[in-house]
């Protein structure tokens, strides 16, 4: 079986610097990948270039069998990838309940969006994600007021809003407490069943609980795939991620 | 900016969101219906020709400022050459009431005659006749905003820039129609000799048939407003305006619900345009000043441009208070307005909708007590 999302020989430079440098991965239908990499390995970037937020220089991306390419965000949205961000992004002006509603976006087209009043189905999907994510006592409030770990949640829901075949989880767990981790790693393995996931995550014991594969990245090219099992045996990772992490 | 309305009580906390009629879809239709049926009745008290035609030409402004309201306020784009449609519109109007006064005999008018062009210049040639003129006063300033938003929002023209952009749009339009007196009049622009006829009727501009027309046309345009705020385009659009960026990633062609919303506003800006030359019988270069389209987003401002209601009621105030006080304090009266304008932007980021709003949250939160509240059926509304 093809992979969800074949990236080949990726290249993306800012000015003279090569920040992904002929990256290649390939990501199964149904399998979570963890892509991992110390700071500025191009981990955020590589998202960029999926989503459509930077054009790569040169390179290659098939998403479901299509070429997504330098295609605008909103084409790649809506074939089916659905992103949070590192640095939790929702709509502040408006509530949790508003957000949620944004994010349900299967109707995308201005003039069809101008008579539609009532949305069919967008009641239960917001009380089922609210009820997963814990926020239903915060539908009415602005996502502005919310704590770092509730933003943090009400942007997963909003990927979960979306339906994507492929989610990017930028650093999701960050700023969460210890509680709030171990669930999302529940709702992540659970989300598996159904949908592709790649998660950008530091947190090795997070990693560890939820990966399928894991990818590492450094200084903008594939370092080693594999079990994280294997990942940690391999002494090229040990010394540029892990040791730098002990170092740390 | 919101961190501040929230730090002053203004109904953002969890107690006062909910309870306050403010927010209240129900409510708010109420205000709105009451607030036509008033306007609606003014023809039976007032019996000044004069005094009545001024204030159809205040409903003027409040459509203007209905506009600016749509698009600044809901859709966060500030937009500073509201004029271009304004002004587009006004002299469709005139030159469409201008020809239906020349007659076989005599079928050139004047301005032309004067400027030495004994021919009907193409570009009148639409307002020959009635309907085709309407459609075209509200046509071309319309598809000129849906190909200007596009070029610009395509490329991603935002904000301050986009606001500059306008304006200078607006100037070349001002400079052009100045310029071309043979075909739009110059700086005297068009004085169509006799009022609007449609069918048989004229409608006299100091006649409340004029004023109900005018009133007509705000009570039309303010629904439709009011109703794409509250569908799915406008959550989209104060989606947008809150974090475009964001938006994008969630599958919405940012450009294209931009490029709508500014079109949208556009139009409602050239109805007016065509309502401001039934009511006044004139329109000239001024209709295109930066002053005006400048005072639009004022108007829109001050009443708090994120309420349709506050916005049309900010335009009467201060068109009012204008005529009314402006007299009396003539050269005083633009300091006035712009120490007014900056209280309004540094405290009341709404306008006076905030006050309103902060009124009304503080009556219905009277019982203090309540530490949580489930948002019962109704659902807040953001802005309004
Ligand atoms: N717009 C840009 N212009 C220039 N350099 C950039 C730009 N964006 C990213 N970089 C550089 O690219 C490199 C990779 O950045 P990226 O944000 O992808 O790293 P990361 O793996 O996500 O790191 P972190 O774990 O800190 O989030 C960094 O060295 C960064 O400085
Ligand atoms: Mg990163």
């Amino acid at each position: 079986m093809a992979g969800l999302l074949e990236i080949s020989h990726l290249c993306k430079s800012f000015d003279t610097i090569k920040v992904i440098d002929d990256f290649s991965l390939e990501v199964t239908e149904g399998t979570l990948c963890c892509l991992v990499g110390p700071n500025g390995a191009g981990k955020t970037t590589t998202m960029d270039l999926i989503t459509g937020r930077i054009k790569p220089t040169s390179g290659k991306i098939i998403f479901a069998g299509e070429d997504i390419t330098g295609a605008d965000e909103h084409a790649i949205a809506r074939a089916g990838i659905g992103r949070k961000f590192q640095v939790p992004a929702v709509l502040r002006d408006l509530t949790v309940r508003e957000n949620l509603s944004v994010a349900y976006s299967r109707q995308t087209n201005p003039f069809w969006n101008l008579c539609r009043f009532k949305v069919p189905g967008l009641e239960q999907k917001i009380d089922e994600i609210a009820t997963l994510a814990d926020l239903t006592h915060r539908l009415g409030e602005k996502a502005g007021i919310l704590s770092h770990g509730e933003t943090q949640w009400l942007e997963i829901s909003m990927v979960l809003m979306q339906e994507p075949r492929l989610m990017l989880m930028d650093e999701p767990i960050a700023g969460m407490t210890e509680g709030e981790i171990e669930k999302t790693a529940r709702i992540f393995k659970d989300l598996r069943k159904s949908t592709t996931l790649i998660v950008v995550e530091h947190d090795m014991g997070f990693v560890r609980e939820i990966a399928d594969v894991v990818t590492v990245m450094h200084m903008g090219t594939l370092l080693a795939q594999g079990s994280l099992h294997e990942i940690e045996a391999d002494p090229r990772v040990r010394s540029v991620y892990l040791g730098e992490q002990e170092a740390a | 900016m919101n961190t501040k309305t929230s730090a002053k009580g203004v109904g953002t906390d969890s107690e006062t969101t909910m309870g306050n009629p403010y927010h209240n879809k129900t409510a708010q239709w109420i205000a709105y219906a009451l607030f036509f049926l008033a306007l609606a009745a003014i023809p039976f008290s007032v019996d000044d020709d004069f005094l009545l035609n001024q204030l159809a030409t205040y409903g003027v402004y409040g459509m203007l400022a209905l506009s600016i309201s749509l698009c600044w306020g809901f859709g966060g784009i500030l937009n500073l050459g509201q004029g271009i449609a304004f002004g587009l519109g006004a002299y469709g109007m005139a030159m469409t009431m201008q020809m239906q006064t020349q007659t076989a005999e005599n079928p050139i008018p004047p301005i032309m005659l004067n400027n030495g062009l004994d021919y009907l210049p193409f570009l009148w040639w639409p307002f020959q006749n009635t309907v085709s003129g309407l459609i075209f006063a509200v046509g071309i300033p319309t598809l000129f905003c849906a190909v200007f938003g596009r070029i610009m929002f395509k490329a991603r023209v935002s904000g301050a820039f986009f606001a500059i952009m306008t304006l200078a749009m607006l100037s070349a339009f001002y400079t052009i129609i100045l310029d071309q007196q043979a075909y739009t009049g110059g700086v005297n622009g068009i004085t169509p000799p006799s009022p609007l006829q449609l069918g048989s009727f004229q409608i006299d501009p100091y006649s409340p048939a004029a004023y109900w027309t005018v009133f007509f046309a705000l009570l039309i345009a303010t629904v439709i407003a009011k109703l794409i705020t509250q569908s799915s385009f406008g959550l989209v659009t104060q989606a947008i305006r809150d974090d475009a960026e964001r938006v994008r990633f969630l599958g919405y062609s940012v450009s294209s619900y931009e490029t709508t919303i500014y079109t949208i506003s556009g139009l409602i800006a050239a109805v007016a345009g065509c309502l401001w030359v039934m009511v006044v019988q004139y329109v000239s270069p001024a209709q295109l000043d930066v002053g005006l389209s400048i005072s639009m987003v004022i108007w829109a401002a001050i009443g708090g441009r994120m309420s349709l209601l506050w916005a049309i009621i900010g335009a009467f105030l201060i068109q009012g208070g204008q005529s009314y006080l402006g007299d009396a304090f003539l050269s005083t009266w633009l300091l006035i307005l712009g120490g007014f304008f900056i209280v309004v932007v540094r405290f009341l980021p709404n306008g006076l909708a905030s006050l309103v709003e902060a009124g009304l949250g503080m009556l219905a939160s009277k019982p203090k007590e309540t530490s949580f509240r489930e948002p019962s059926g109704v659902k807040p509304v953001p802005s309004e």
